[in-house]
């Protein structure tokens, strides 16, 4: 049987459950608390502030528009870190499902990202208001955002299975991601320009660090398309569109070829 | 089972539904089934990357070598000591673990499983779980929409409906898995030490939804039980399973009378 139809054809099949599954896991993650739904907005908007404040302010940042800057910044990269970080573990969190009915592993890491792919629309919601708010010129660039967005959900996509595989047999995972994670986190230029601040000195340093790191070039030509009004390097968007595809086909392979022993391993 | 209810299912001697090989249509087809864990379950970092001096996976073979058939709207027990691979059995049957060798064909028919304490999304409702166990189920949004009053009435649960699972006793945890799979009929239903669930009014209430579904003979049934009384009573053949091997398959009676006497040589 091949498994990409197989992946297709389950993609459908489980269409309402994805889609009902999203919206329960986010109605029960503010389910108890106070403000409830706020959240999902004030969240996001505080660390925005916590961020200007500390970069902005005390260090004297000199990027235009940083607390836009900081904050697109701040939105993929939630989405691209929580995505990865919940799937080494999803097996065994949902391990009540799991292990009394058969679903497809990948309509897990589908919710996932449905969830948090939602957190970070009202993030972009955000984007828009405070777009207005520092008055930036809006032109046709926003819609090289798509391209960067089809690239980023694929490329999180493809490290989610691998994620979510190794996972389930090495439980060390989760740790290292952590590290993994935070250490990218700084080289990825979430808080500062790689361009500005590494390329002046050791420019062949800032391209590697800039367009090797995939999250950093999406990052980067994302805001390059919302704010800065520029069109993204497309050879590279290919090659990460590329990559990003083959890294999306290795991973469903791996996890349905395994995914019947996953139960068991936990 | 109530003592009550044992004496009455024994009253009521039951046609026996075991027809003759090729005269039926099957519903369950088990080749050659060897199911095993690793038991070497978790790998560290450290032993990855040492290639060569990787730890030996130890096998443990829960089933070995299981082979039957199941006719379509046969109600059939498995029976045998703990850890002799019947749940496994079961697992592998519900399509939620794999059969290393063999194979399971299920003739398309559809699926469900209930067992003991598993089954929900903690911090969600009762009504939320029950769509989404529906919906894994198989079953479309409406068609659950509609089962859905049918569902929260047989489960007795009232207001709790709209509380948070964790809420729940267990009792009324388990009452809800019970309703779901009553209600939302697969073709194949396999049921895993749960006849028991809930309290006295519970238990009479789902051992006659039970004996509803085995008459209608629209459904297969698989039941795991250690109760000698319900397999006698709701079972058409009884499989006994011991370390892993089919030891005996055929009529409940002749089958439970042969495992009682071999576990009576065992003390």
């Amino acid at each position: 049987m091949n498994i990409y139809r197989q992946f297709f054809e389950d993609l459908k099949k489980y269409k309402s459950y994805m889609v009902y599954a999203t919206k329960s896991e986010l109605k029960s993650e503010v389910a108890d608390s106070y403000l409830n739904w706020i959240w999902w907005i004030l969240e996001p908007f505080c660390l925005m502030l916590v961020y200007t404040f500390i970069f902005g302010m005390i260090f004297n940042r000199s990027e235009n528009y940083y607390p836009l800057f900081v904050f697109i910044g701040l939105t993929i990269w939630n989405f691209f870190s929580a995505n990865v970080k919940k799937s080494a573990p999803i097996v065994r969190r949902y391990k009540s499902i799991v292990s009394r009915v058969y679903l497809p592993k990948v309509v897990l890491l589908i919710v996932q990202m449905l969830t948090t792919g939602f957190k970070m629309c009202v993030s972009l919601g955000i984007v828009v208001v405070m777009m207005f708010f520092f008055r930036v010129k809006l032109t046709y660039h926003i819609f090289f955002l798509i391209p960067g967005m089809i690239v980023l959900w694929l490329l999180t996509f493809g490290l989610m299975c691998f994620e979510m595989h190794y996972g389930v047999y090495i439980e060390d995972l989760t740790k290292v991601n952590d590290i993994v994670i935070r250490l990218i986190f700084y080289l990825t230029g979430i808080i500062f320009n790689i361009d500005q601040r590494i390329g002046k000195t050791y420019p062949q340093l800032a391209t590697v660090l800039g367009k090797c790191n995939p999250v950093a070039y999406l990052l980067s030509s994302m805001r390059n398309s919302l704010i800065y009004n520029q069109a993204p390097d497309w050879l590279w968007m290919l090659i990460w569109l590329v990559l990003s595809l083959f890294l999306c086909m290795g991973g469903v392979r791996l996890v349905y070829r395994n995914e019947n022993n996953y139960v068991k391993g936990i | 089972m109530g003592m009550e209810m044992e004496t009455k299912a024994a009253e009521e001697k039951r046609e026996r539904y075991i027809p003759a090989p090729g005269t039926y249509e099957p519903a369950i087809t088990l080749k050659d089934v060897c199911i095993s864990y690793s038991t070497m379950q978790k790998t560290s970092v450290k032993q990855l990357f040492r290639k060569g001096n990787r730890p030996q996976k130890e096998y443990f073979e829960a089933v070995r070598g299981a082979s039957f058939e199941i006719p379509k709207g046969q109600i059939v027990g498995i029976t045998g000591k703990n850890g002799s691979g019947k749940s496994t059995l079961l697992r592998a049957v519900a399509g939620i673990f794999a059969a290393n060798e063999g194979t399971i064909d299920l003739h398309g028919h559809s699926v469900s499983l209930l067992a003991i304490g598993v089954g929900f999304q903690k911090s969600l409702t009762g009504r939320e779980n029950i769509m989404l166990s529906g919906l894994l189920l198989g079953f479309h949004e409406e068609d659950i929409r509609r089962e859905m009053p049918r569902i929260i009435k047989f489960s007795e649960l009232g207001e709790f409906i709209d509380k948070p699972v964790r809420t729940y006793s267990s009792g009324m945890y388990s009452k809800l898995a019970f309703s779901i799979t009553a209600v939302l009929e697969t073709d194949i239903m396999l049921i895993d030490e749960v006849l028991s669930v809930g309290d006295r009014h519970f238990k009479k209430k789902s051992y006659r939804r039970m004996k509803r579904m085995i008459k209608d003979r629209s459904h297969t049934v698989m039941i795991v039980s250690h109760s000698d009384a319900t397999l006698r009573s709701l079972c058409d053949t009884v499989i006994w399973m011991n370390d892993g091997i089919i030891k005996m398959i055929g009529d409940a009676d002749l089958v439970l009378d042969a495992y009682e006497d071999f576990m009576e040589g065992e003390d």
